[in-house]
């Protein structure tokens, strides 16, 4: 006996709630735009230059006194994370303009040392610099890699189904501009949440630019299906087709964004804080995914054709 | 003391980061890795084997000696476990130089 999860006959007008979905979407890339523009990523020493330090302590301490005993350095702003398990007594600083960075590591090190005594010993494990212009470039050469991205997915999409209609192709550009919105707009949102909240850097990239080619690869199940249903069915109105299409492939949908999601929840739960923030832009990214083929892509085809059949199917049926 | 390194990645001083740790097994050396322009550093453990030491007590001073011209060879995929082991496993490399990997013993 096989495990069915979702009936075959199953029938979820998904289609006919599309006016609801379109606007609640629209509402939060709007929120998610706003988040970017007042409050900004939390972007890592990748993006933005600087150094990261982690600290190692014999005893436990604070972020704040951290802080009190690194001021002396004048190093410019800094910002410290307790980092790591409980007891381990890890803190990663982070400077974001380094004024004087030449033996960063030592002078951290004796300062520290110099400041809490033989009553904690701190030893500095690492220390990773990344420059100020190094960081301006990496961050273009990112944004620049998601837009390029997102424009030859949506061209690819729109000339393999261009018999069917080219608006395909604009219905998965939006639909993966709207995935990259949510899941930027909930990093940003982490930050407001638990200050400073999880890092934008060079991993996190990679795992937005992960979630638009999952993303795109949900679409194209989805669009593939109408275009087989679009030929079978040449007297049905497209909005059916499409629901049809979506109820077809739900089954799949599910199973194969649910497996990945346990594995991303894991992964978010035990991974550690530094595979916290590519996890979760992937776990939030492959959910958003998910949800804008079925809510997202279609309903642009369908508002793009003006809910009619495309023009090269209706003349097919004809 | 300080033992410079020629690497790809520029001038790397090799130094003790923590006191050496003697038992019956042998020694264990801490050591930081920095670039000689400060801009990274990171600590890693060389655990040797008593079988391969010379004077049971050995300074940690001579240790680098000897380790230095092993982790200029090895720069590259020892920097990278020891940043690798720290950022995601939050714990310090250990290299063991034993019988079996004597290393540059």
């Amino acid at each position: 006996m096989s495990l069915q999860l979702i009936k075959p006959d199953i029938n979820i007008d998904f289609v006919g709630k599309r006016f609801f979905f379109v606007t609640l979407s629209t509402a939060i890339n709007l929120a998610s735009i706003l988040l970017l523009i007042f409050v900004g990523l939390n972007y890592g020493v990748d993006f933005v230059g600087g150094s990261v330090v982690q600290l190692k302590f014999d005893r436990p301490t604070s972020g704040e006194r951290i802080r009190q005993a690194l001021g002396s350095l004048d190093l410019g702003e800094i910002t410290v994370q307790d980092f790591g398990a409980a007891g381990q007594n890890q803190f990663l600083a982070r400077f974001e303009t380094v004024k004087n960075i030449g033996s960063l590591g030592r002078r951290i090190e004796s300062a520290l040392n110099q400041s809490y005594g033989d009553s904690n010993k701190v030893q500095v494990l690492r220390v990773e610099t990344v420059g100020a212009k190094v960081g301006r470039d990496l961050r273009r050469d990112g944004f620049l890699a998601v837009a390029v991205a997102t424009i030859f997915m949506g061209i690819y999409i729109a000339l393999q189904f261009r018999g069917v209609s080219w608006s395909f192709g604009a219905g998965a550009v939006i639909a993966l501009i709207h995935d990259v919105l949510v899941v930027t707009g909930a990093l940003v949102l982490s930050r407001l949440i638990d200050p400073p909240g999880l890092n934008f850097d060079l991993t996190t990239l990679a795992a937005l630019l992960t979630v638009i080619g999952y993303s795109v690869h949900d679409t194209i199940i989805v669009s593939d299906r109408i275009r087989e249903d679009a030929a079978k069915r040449r007297r049905e109105p497209l909005d059916s087709i499409m629901n049809r299409a979506i109820n077809e492939t739900l089954s799949r949908t599910i199973l194969t964004s649910g497996t990945a999601l346990t594995v991303l929840l894991s992964l978010l739960l035990l991974g550690g804080p530094i595979l916290r923030p590519a996890a979760f832009t992937l776990f939030i990214g492959i959910i958003t995914g998910t949800y804008s083929s079925i809510y997202i892509a279609g309903p642009v085809v369908l508002f793009w054709e003006g809910g009619k059949r495309p023009r090269s199917t209706a003349a097919r049926a004809a | 003391m300080a033992v410079e390194i020629r690497t790809g990645r520029g001038l790397y001083r090799i130094t003790s980061a923590a006191a050496a740790q003697v038992d019956t097994n042998g020694i264990v050396v801490t050591l930081g890795l920095e670039r000689a322009d400060g801009i990274e550093r990171v600590v890693f453990r060389c655990r040797v084997s008593r079988a391969l030491l010379d004077t049971p007590n050995p300074a940690p001073d001579a240790i680098i000696l000897r380790i230095s011209p092993w982790l200029e060879r090895e720069f590259e995929v020892t920097r990278e476990a020891a940043i690798k082991s720290i950022r995601t496993d939050r714990k310090l490399l250990e290299v063991v130089f034993d019988r079996a990997h004597p290393g540059p013993f």
